[in-house]
């Protein structure tokens, strides 16, 4: 063999050598990745599949993976049982008109923010608080807070849980819709104040308008947050105001005697959010972010 | 607070075309301003100080008519030789630093391959989607079944590879890990999105310039992504770690504090001192030191990215 066909100790890029090692070095990573997006995926199939099991499959030993027996009766039992579907319409309910009243009040407040008719340290410091108000844990209001609606009489109402997913998630609206209008050119404000627009007339015909799909993703994230909730449900409510969060929550009590159930309350809960998130896919770091990273 | 606050400036001041209407203006953006403020007034700040106010108290509220008896700060002198309190104290910081730091170091490189070469990123996407559409509150009870001793799916998958059953949720050593593997599996998609949005919005010419030079992968990483992306790191730490400290649903439905009171965050043991032991004072003097504690820790962050 001859000195000039001798390869270097280290393949230089070039040689077929070099070329190997690299593809070992993709194929490896592509299996680790479809490793992870296997982890990642397998909960929300086990969901769906098992809520079309026969109950011999759904607690199978060794478990069954692909199923081929298919069933309703698991959604037809869900619905049947007490309260199931009484807890889905006042999660419905609660959910919009918490959606509907963060939206409007969030992004007027926002509008008032963006724009600097008040002083710099007045909006600066209304910022900084509604910050300081999303860091704090919800459960560290949850005492006082319970009993300030017991007080009121508002327990197990649905007015109580409005009220609680409107607070919470007003400072996630102020802050993705300040984003948004300050996104927008000046220069649309400019002219319609130069037509002789009045500060509502701007915002209800001019700005909001303009900032609609802005809005829509703001209302879906309020809409799943009031959907989520767990806790201030569970607090709030015992049985007239129930959420499917609670219920959900309930099942684990007596799990493994209802799981096909439980199964089919998870998936039908998915759907609205499915849809939702389909819709918002594009905005979906900016409202993750709270609007911190541009998505 | 630059990175972290939609801008406001001093500098955008109104156009001059609004000087006459000046104080409409201002009498405008107070009204629209009011009932949001208002709305947090009352469901926000009320809220914290009635709850200051009864941590110097103590009253059982399940007992009708009883009254809070101001018993000074006794609440918190317990809280001090509490030892449920310290471990809460230990399992939650415990639970936040772990899943923080794994769901970054899984997420940046989860992100630097979905912003490389590599083909099928719809489908990556839309498969990490499927963890943020689940409601905690199911994904608990779901995770619950998995890890179920005697026939979960993952001591089945764990079979298939010869490694012997585990306990999982009933052991005291594997109960913690387990809930941090299910916080992790929910939210690493939002910290891989973020990196991903973070690392797209780099400028490129400086990667051409690396490559001309010829840095080696991890070079261009350690020199120029890490230091670039730096504001988007700490912004994305501070919501990660202040989400994970209100983590409060997957414990709840997988293990309830349990067993003994390994898996015990500290959401979970205010709740239970408040609405199991109805200790509502006890349960108002640690919702105060969780607050406190929590708001030093962001307070550092915010002052790191005043300093970016």
């Amino acid at each position: 063999m001859s000195a000039t066909t001798m390869t270097p100790v280290r393949p230089a890029p070039g040689t077929p050598n070099y070329h190997r090692r690299k593809q070992i070095g993709a194929i490896l990573l592509y299996l680790l990745t479809i490793a992870i997006m296997i982890v990642i995926a397998f909960p929300m199939y086990w969901l769906i599949t098992t809520s079309f099991k026969v109950p011999a499959d759904a607690t199978a030993n060794p478990p069954v993976i692909i199923p081929t027996r298919f069933t309703l009766d698991n959604y037809v039992n869900a619905f049947k049982t007490a309260g199931v579907s009484r807890a889905f319409v006042n999660s419905i309910v609660v959910a919009l008109a918490s959606t509907f009243f963060t939206t409007i009040l969030g992004s007027m407040a926002a509008y008032a923010l963006a724009k600097s008719y008040l002083s710099y340290a007045i909006r600066r410091g209304l910022m900084i608080w509604i910050l300081v108000t999303r860091i704090f844990p919800p459960v560290t209001t949850a005492i006082p807070y319970y009993v300030i609606v017991r007080n009121l009489h508002l327990g197990d109402t649905h007015t109580a849980l409005i009220i609680t997913y409107v607070a919470y998630g007003l400072p996630f609206v102020i802050w993705l819709m300040l984003g948004f209008f300050q996104d927008m050119p000046p220069e649309i404000e400019k002219a319609a104040i130069v037509d002789g627009c009045s500060f509502w007339q701007r915002f209800r015909r001019v700005i909001l308008p303009l900032a609609l799909p802005g809005l829509a993703v703001t209302s879906i994230f309020a809409f799943i947050y009031s959907w989520n909730e767990l806790l201030y449900a569970s607090m709030l409510t015992s049985f007239n105001a129930k959420t499917i969060p609670v219920v959900v929550s309930g099942f684990i009590s007596d799990q493994f005697l209802r799981w096909g159930e439980m199964t089919a309350i998870g998936t039908l809960m998915v759907i609205p959010v499915l849809i939702f998130a389909a819709g918002a896919q594009r905005y979906l770091v900016r409202g993750l972010t709270f609007g911190a990273v541009k998505g | 607070m630059t990175a972290i606050t939609p801008e406001i400036t001093q500098a955008q001041s109104p156009p001059p075309v609004l000087k006459q209407s000046h104080r409409g203006e201002k009498i405008g953006s107070a009204i629209f301003l009011a009932p949001a403020v208002a709305f947090l007034l009352l469901t926000s700040v009320y809220p914290l100080i009635y709850s200051l106010w009864l941590s110097f108290h103590s009253w059982n509220m399940t007992i009708p008519n009883s009254q809070p008896v101001w018993i000074g700060t006794r609440n918190y002198e317990r809280l001090w030789d509490d030892p449920d309190f310290w471990n809460s104290v230990q399992v939650t910081l415990i639970f936040v630093l772990v899943a923080v730091t794994v769901e970054f170091i899984f997420g940046m490189g989860l992100a630097l391959l979905a912003t490389s070469r590599i083909r099928a990123m719809g489908w990556i996407r839309t498969i990490m989607l499927f963890p943020l559409m689940l409601a905690p509150v199911v994904a608990g009870v779901l995770w619950r079944t998995l890890f179920q001793s005697s026939y979960g799916v993952i001591n089945w998958a764990i079979g298939l590879v010869g490694i012997p059953a585990q306990e999982w949720l009933g052991s005291p050593s594997q109960a913690l890990p387990a809930v941090i593997a299910v916080e992790v599996w929910q939210n690493l998609p939002v910290v891989t999105f973020i990196l991903a949005a973070g690392i797209q919005s780099l400028p490129l010419d400086l990667y051409k310039a690396a490559q001309v030079d010829g840095a080696s992968s991890w070079q261009i990483f350690r020199r120029i992504t890490l230091p670039l992306l730096k504001p988007v790191i700490l912004v994305l730490l501070l919501l990660r770690i202040m989400d994970a400290f209100k983590v409060f649903d997957i414990v709840f439905t997988m293990t309830y504090g349990g067993p003994g009171q390994t898996t015990e965050l500290m959401s979970m043991l205010i709740y239970k001192t408040g609405f199991k032991f109805f200790q509502v004072g006890q349960a108002s003097a640690m919702s105060w030191v969780f607050l406190v504690a929590i708001f030093i820790i962001s307070l550092f962050f915010i002052w790191r990215l005043d300093k970016e």
